[in-house]
């Protein structure tokens, strides 16, 4: 046997192998059975030296655990995530709450203050129009009206769309967010959400808040 | 390097599907684990058994292993947990019980109830095993058994060991390699001879 192959092996045995030869040899070790007969005879070597008593130096304890594993699956690739998943840093789960949280607490706030105009949409729309322009629709749709056999691009309805739909996109996205929010932020929020549905030409302003709030 | 980096690359193979990096280390764990639950109970069959036990729950709990304490420290707690509860269960059978309260005292004779568990087979085996390896360690140079011995007796680095004897690391690793080199080309054939003796009896 080659014999840097075993002073590498010896040296792994005792944990003073460089990382990265411990990687390469583990592979050789887990499939050459010479190589791994000789790593059990260094653990013989060991309870011999520390006068291990009453231990049969000879049981086939390996051979009897491997039997047994061999009805069991392998494991999956999980446990390596697992390792690597333990050098995440503390603090990530927490900014990601505190950013939910504070997300929670400004829309609670924005549509708090746009109760007292509930009873005129119209306002609310103006304000909508006014403070998030729509993007300048759309090349496309231009060259729909000129080349219009030459588009794939679907156009655009030309009706607005229903006035529920900001509201069920904002409930959505509320929702899909909730487990980053406490209890208590998401009870609020809704509660706000609800107080505020007639106004809900509002919404997709709230919506598009919120959103950017989040991001 | 890292401390216990062979057993954690081991642990990873084995964590990616690899059957056989657990192998190697339940041969490297099994003597210090069997050892370990005698301190729970007495007979080496029954230790033996708890140790096969807590290979297997540590296998199966290796997916949640994530590396923050060294494996054998993980290990040991598995097996000290499985061997409590094993001597739980044990004293709640009321014969067992008996037969354990029999042999509880200060002068119980391990060898003794060794022999109730064990083949003569496997009993000459192990004093061969044992008495190869200690006559190997009294034949090699003063500097090479000086160097295995604060390995494996005092558990001492490469680099305490190096210390020490004062040379370099490089030299320490030499020196543990060739003594046991030296050792296993001894002990191999008992290991050889032993087992064809077990096969011609089996």
């Amino acid at each position: 046997m080659n014999e840097e192959l075993d002073s590498q092996l010896s040296a792994m045995f005792d944990d003073e192998l460089p990382t990265e030869e411990c990687e390469l040899l583990a592979r050789r070790l887990s499939r050459d059975e010479q190589l791994k007969a000789r790593w059990g005879r260094y653990a013989v070597m060991g309870a011999v030296i520390r006068a291990e008593r009453g231990v049969r130096l000879n049981a086939s304890l390996a051979g009897r655990v491997s039997a047994v594993l061999l009805a069991e699956p392998a494991l999956l690739a999980t446990g390596a995530g697992a390792l690597r998943r333990a050098g995440l840093r503390w603090w990530q789960p927490l900014a990601a709450t505190a950013l939910a949280a504070s997300v929670a607490a400004l829309s609670i706030l924005w549509l708090r203050a746009q109760v007292p105009f509930a009873g005129t949409p119209a306002a609310g729309l103006a304000a909508a129009t006014t403070t998030l322009p729509r993007p300048a629709v759309l090349p496309a749709r231009s060259a729909a009206t000129s080349r219009a056999a030459d588009s794939y691009v679907v156009p655009r309805p030309s009706a607005p769309p229903p006035v529920a739909v900001p509201s069920t996109e904002l409930a959505n996205y509320v929702v899909a967010h909730s487990m980053f929010s406490t209890p208590v932020a998401r009870r609020n929020l809704l509660s706000a959400f609800m107080t505020s549905e007639p106004a809900a030409a509002g919404a997709e302003e709230a919506l598009d808040n919120v959103k950017s709030a989040a991001h | 390097m890292s401390a216990d980096a062979s057993d954690l690359s081991l642990v990873r193979r084995v964590q990616r599907g690899d059957k056989g990096a657990f192998d190697a280390l339940v041969l490297k764990y099994q003597h210090k684990l069997v050892k370990l639950v005698m301190r729970y109970v007495r007979n080496p069959a029954e230790a033996e058994d708890i140790a096969q036990e807590a290979f297997i729950k540590a296998y199966r709990a290796l997916p949640q292993f994530r590396g923050d304490s060294a494996f054998y420290t993980w290990l040991y707690r598995i097996a000290i947990n499985t061997a409590k509860n094993a001597v739980v269960s044990r004293d709640r059978s009321p014969i067992e019980y008996d037969l354990d309260r029999n042999s509880s005292d200060e002068s119980y004779d391990m060898q003794g109830r060794m022999k109730d568990s064990e083949t003569p087979e496997g009993l000459v085996l192990t004093d061969e095993i044992r008495s190869t390896v200690n006559a190997a360690i009294d034949a090699l140079p003063e500097d090479l058994r000086t160097a295995i011995v604060l390995r494996e007796l005092e558990g001492l680095s490469y680099e305490e060991i190096a210390a020490a004897m004062d040379c370099p690391v490089g030299t320490v690793r030499s020196r543990i390699f060739r003594a046991r080199e030296a050792i296993d080309r001894r002990l191999r054939e008992v290991f050889e001879g032993g087992l064809g003796r077990a096969e011609e009896l089996g």
